[in-house]
C-alpha cells in the first residue's frame, strides 16, 4: 500500500515537467531574427536555370525582300520573319506554285485554291479555303506532359486552340521533339480576301469537339446558295460540324474592312480557347493578288494594291487573352467526355478571370521575336488592331500619336478622324490606325525603341508576373540589330525574363537573393526534447508501478 | 533536295502513271502524299524479301464509336509481319478530313527520319510499300493530325516476335498516364465491406480457438 502512495505523489511531477516543456517550447517554423537579419540565399528552383537567347536566328535568309514564284515579298527584319515560301503559296494559291515552294511549306495541296478571274482585272476571284482546328499544349495518354508544346513566353504552356490553314506532314519539329512545328501556332491566321471575291471556306473539323465558323462583320448571306447554314450559329442554323466532318461557308463581301471570324459553338469557351481570328476584306483593285493567310498575324509581307498605294508597311495586331483555369481543362484528361464536362459545365465563364495576354500569339518577351513594329522616319504605316479578349484593351504607343481611320472596318469621315495616343477597344472591336513616323512633335518624337502596350495594367503581366503580357516595341530600323533585336538594350537586359524560372515566380527580381532562413535553436530543442522524454518516461513508470502494486 | 524536287516535279506532271513508277522517295498529288515509298531497296540485314504482306488499314471517326471517350482511330491497331517482309499498305480514309498512316523507327539510312507515311487529305485511299528489317521489333503507327494520336489513332506493327506492346493502344494496352474515374458505390458496397469485417473477426476467433486447443491438449 505505501508503495502505491509513492506513485501517486509522483503524478504532479509529470504535470510540472509538461508545464516546463510548454514554457520552454522552441519555435519550430518561424521566429524573429533579433538584431541581425539572416543572410541572403539562392532561390530554390524547380528546374535548373536556363537562360534562352533572345533571338534564335533560325532563318536569316528569310528576312530579305525577295521574289518567290513571281510574288514580291517585302523585307521583314524581325528575329522570326514569316516563311517567304508560305507567303508565295498564300498569295498564289496551292494550285499555282512551283514544286520547290510546295516542298518548302507544310500546307496541304488543297488548302487554298485560287481560280477564275471573273471580272477580268488580272486576279483570281474564286477562292477556296480549307481550315483545320489545332490544339496546342493538349493532354496526351503517353506522358504526364502536354503535346505538342507551344510556349507563349518562356516556360508558359497553356492549353489552346487555333484554326489553321489545312496542313500536311508532321506536326512537331521532328520525331524526337515535342515542340510544335512553326506553322502550328496561335493566333488563328488572319484571312485576307478581295472585295467581291467568291469565297468558299470549308471547316474540316479535325478536332474532337464540334465547331463552326461564324463571320463577324464580313458580308455574308444567312444561308448558302443551296440553303445550308451560313452563319455558324447552332441555335439558329444547322447542327455544328462534328469531329471528322466538314462544312463549306460562302461569302462574297461587298464591303472592305478589318473584320473577324470565330467558332460559334459554346462561344464563350471556344472563342477564348483561341478559335477566333482577323478577317480582312481588301478593296477591289486590278491585279490584286492578296495574301490569303497571315499565319501568326503581324507584318504583312505582301500587302494589297490599295494598301501599297497609301502605306509603306502594314501590320495585323491581334490581342488575345487566356484564363488559366479554362486552358487547364484540356490538359487533364484524354477522355473527350470528361474534357467536355470540365470545359463546358464545371468551368464557369461568369467566374472567369484572364491571366495571360498575348499579341499575335506570344507574350512578352517572345513578342520581341515576331511582334515588333519596324519603321523608318517619315513613313505611313497601317495598323489593323483587333481585340478578342473579353476585357477591354487600351493600346498606347510610346512617342507617337496615330490617327483612327476605321472603326470595325468602317471608314471614319476624314474630317471627324481622331488622332490620339490611347486606342480603346472593347471585346470583338477593331480599329485601323494610320501611324505616321514624321518627327513633328505630334505624330512622332523621333527615332527610338518605343514600347507599345495595353494600358489596362493586368495586360502587361504573365499571370501577374511583370513585364509580360502584350508588351511589344515600335523599333526604328537604325536601332535594330542584324538579328532583328533592338540594339539599345543592355547586353544582359533580357537575361532575367528569358529564363524558365522567372515566370514560374522562382527567381528574385534584379538578380538579388531571397531573404535567408534562420538556423534551428538547438539548445532549446534539446531541452524541450529532454523534458518531454522525462515526462513520458515518468508517466509510464507510474502506470506500470500502479499495475504491479495492484497485482 | 534539288534532285528530290526534280523527281517530284516529274511525278507531278506525270501523275497518271504513278502506280507504274517504281521509285523511292515521295509521291504527292492533290489527294495526299506517300513519303519514303520503298518497294525494292533491301535493308542491310536482309538478303531477300521474305514475303509480300498486303495490309488494308482504314482510318476514321466511325471506328472510334466502340471506344467510349475516344474520337478517331484505325479499324485494326495491331499488326504482325515476318522479318524482311515487304509491307504493301493500302490506307483508306473514311472521313472528309485529313488522316495519316505514319510508322516510325525504320532504319534511318533508307527511310529519312525513320518514317514511312501515307497521308490522305480527305476520303480516299492510297497504297505504298516499305520493307522491314530482320530484327524483332514493335514499330509505332499513328496519325499525327492535332490530337488524333492522343484521342485514339495509334497502333503498332510487330516484326517477327516484336519487342512488346506499346502503351495507350485502344483495346490492347492501357495508357501510360491514365485518367481516374469515380467508382459507383451503392449500399451493397458497404454491406459487402461490413460483412467481410464480421466474417474476418469470426475467423480470428476460430483460428485462436484452434491454436489454444492444440497447445493445451498435451
Ligand atoms: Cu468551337
Ligand atoms: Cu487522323
Amino acid at each position: 500500500m505505501p508503495n502505491k502512495l509513492l506513485y501517486y505523489r509522483l503524478i504532479p511531477v509529470v504535470f510540472v515537467l509538461i508545464a516546463l516543456s510548454i514554457w520552454l517550447q522552441p519555435e519550430f517554423f518561424q521566429r524573429a531574427a533579433g538584431i541581425n537579419l539572416p543572410n541572403g540565399q539562392q532561390p530554390q528552383l524547380s528546374q535548373p536555370l536556363k537562360v534562352e537567347k533572345p533571338c534564335v536566328d533560325l532563318h536569316p535568309e528569310w528576312r530579305a525582300a525577295q521574289v518567290v514564284d513571281g510574288v514580291e515579298i517585302s523585307e521583314s527584319l524581325l528575329c522570326e520573319p514569316d516563311n517567304p515560301y508560305n507567303i508565295a503559296a498564300f498569295v498564289l494559291g496551292m494550285n499555282n506554285i512551283s514544286m520547290r515552294t510546295l516542298m518548302s511549306s507544310r500546307i496541304a495541296e488543297d488548302a487554298l485554291i485560287k481560280s477564275d478571274d471573273l471580272d477580268g482585272d488580272g486576279d483570281p476571284d474564286i477562292i477556296r479555303i480549307k481550315l483545320e482546328v489545332l490544339e496546342l499544349n493538349g493532354a496526351t495518354p503517353d506522358s504526364p506532359g502536354v503535346f505538342p508544346t507551344y510556349d507563349i513566353a518562356p516556360g508558359i504552356q497553356p492549353g489552346m486552340w487555333a484554326f489553321s490553314p489545312k496542313l500536311r506532314g508532321m506536326s512537331v519539329k521532328n520525331f524526337r521533339s515535342l515542340k510544335a512545328n512553326a506553322i502550328l501556332r496561335a493566333p488563328s491566321p488572319v484571312i485576307r480576301v478581295e472585295q467581291g471575291d467568291k469565297v468558299y471556306i470549308t471547316l474540316e473539323n479535325t478536332h474532337y469537339f464540334p465547331h463552326t465558323l461564324h463571320f463577324h462583320g464580313v458580308d455574308h448571306a444567312f444561308k448558302t446558295s443551296t440553303g445550308g447554314d451560313n452563319d455558324g450559329v447552332p441555335v439558329t442554323g444547322e447542327k455544328p460540324v462534328m469531329p471528322g466532318a466538314t462544312r463549306t461557308y460562302e461569302l462574297q463581301p461587298r464591303h472592305a474592312g478589318t473584320m473577324l471570324y470565330h467558332c460559334h459553338v459554346q462561344t464563350d469557351k471556344h472563342l477564348m480557347m483561341g478559335l477566333n481570328g482577323m478577317f480582312v476584306v481588301e478593296e477591289n483593285k486590278p491585279n490584286n493578288w492578296v495574301q490569303t493567310f497571315n499565319v501568326g498575324a503581324g507584318h504583312v509581307r505582301h500587302s494589297s494594291v490599295a494598301i501599297k498605294e497609301k502605306f509603306d508597311r502594314e501590320y495585323d495586331l491581334h490581342y488575345q487573352s487566356i484564363d488559366k483555369n479554362l486552358a487547364k481543362t484540356i490538359q487533364q484528361s484524354n477522355d473527350t467526355r470528361e474534357i467536355s464536362k470540365q470545359m463546358h459545365r464545371v468551368y464557369n465563364m461568369s467566374e472567369s478571370s484572364e491571366n495571360y495576354f498575348m499579341l499575335n500569339g506570344h507574350s512578352f518577351p517572345y513578342t520581341l521575336r515576331d511582334a515588333l513594329i519596324i519603321a523608318k522616319p517619315d513613313e505611313n504605316i497601317k495598323l489593323r488592331v483587333a481585340n478578342t479578349q473579353h476585357s477591354n484593351i487600351a493600346i498606347h504607343i510610346h512617342g507617337h500619336k496615330a490617327t483612327i481611320t476605321n472603326y470595325d472596318g468602317v471608314p471614319v469621315n476624314p474630317a471627324a478622324q481622331i488622332t490620339r495616343d490611347v486606342y480603346d477597344l472593347s471585346a470583338a472591336q477593331r480599329v485601323d490606325l494610320h501611324l505616321q513616323t514624321t518627327n513633328d512633335g505630334l505624330h512622332s518624337y523621333g527615332e527610338g525603341v518605343w514600347l507599345f502596350h495595353d494600358h489596362v495594367e493586368m495586360g502587361v503581366a504573365n499571370d501577374g508576373m511583370s513585364p509580360g503580357g502584350n508588351i511589344a516595341l515600335l523599333v526604328y530600323e537604325s536601332m535594330l540589330s542584324e538579328q532583328g533585336m533592338p540594339t539599345v538594350l543592355r547586353e544582359d537586359a533580357l537575361d532575367d525574363v528569358m529564363t524558365n524560372s522567372y515566370y514560374a515566380k522562382q527567381r528574385p527580381l534584379w538578380g538579388k537573393l531571397e531573404a535567408g532562413e534562420l538556423a534551428p535553436d538547438y539548445l532549446r530543442i534539446i531541452l524541450f526534447g529532454l523534458l518531454i522524454g522525462l515526462a513520458i518516461g515518468l508517466a509510464i513508470f507510474i502506470v506500470r508501478g500502479l499495475n504491479k502494486a495492484d497485482s | 533536295m534539288k534532285s528530290i524536287s526534280l523527281f517530284l516535279f516529274f511525278c507531278f506532271i506525270t501523275s497518271p502513271v504513278f502506280a507504274a513508277m517504281n521509285h523511292g522517295g515521295m509521291i504527292m498529288d492533290e489527294k495526299g502524299m506517300i513519303m519514303n515509298h520503298n518497294p525494292d531497296k533491301l535493308p542491310k540485314d536482309c538478303k531477300e524479301i521474305s514475303e509480300d504482306v498486303n495490309i488494308t488499314i482504314r482510318g476514321g471517326h466511325k471506328f472510334a464509336k466502340d471506344f467510349p471517350g475516344k474520337m478517331f482511330t484505325y479499324d485494326k491497331r495491331d499488326w504482325q509481319v515476318p522479318p524482311c517482309a515487304r509491307v504493301n499498305v493500302t490506307f483508306i480514309n473514311e472521313d472528309d478530313i485529313r488522316h495519316q498512316f505514319m510508322i516510325h523507327g525504320l532504319p534511318g539510312y533508307m527511310y529519312p527520319k525513320g518514317m514511312f507515311t501515307i497521308e490522305l487529305y480527305g476520303k480516299g485511299q492510297k497504297t505504298g510499300s516499305f520493307i522491314v528489317p530482320s530484327r524483332d521489333y514493335t514499330y509505332y503507327i499513328h496519325c499525327e493530325v492535332s490530337q488524333h494520336t492522343e484521342k485514339g489513332m495509334k497502333g503498332q506493327l510487330k516484326v517477327g516476335k516484336g519487342s512488346g506492346d506499346l502503351d495507350s493502344i485502344l483495346g490492347l494496352s492501357a495508357p501510360l498516364t491514365p485518367d481516374l474515374y469515380p467508382i459507383n458505390n451503392t449500399h451493397y458496397t458497404w454491406l459487402a465491406l461490413i460483412f467481410s469485417i464480421i466474417i474476418g473477426a469470426f475467423l480470428i476467433r476460430l483460428l485462436t480457438g484452434l491454436f489454444t486447443s492444440k497447445h493445451s491438449e498435451p
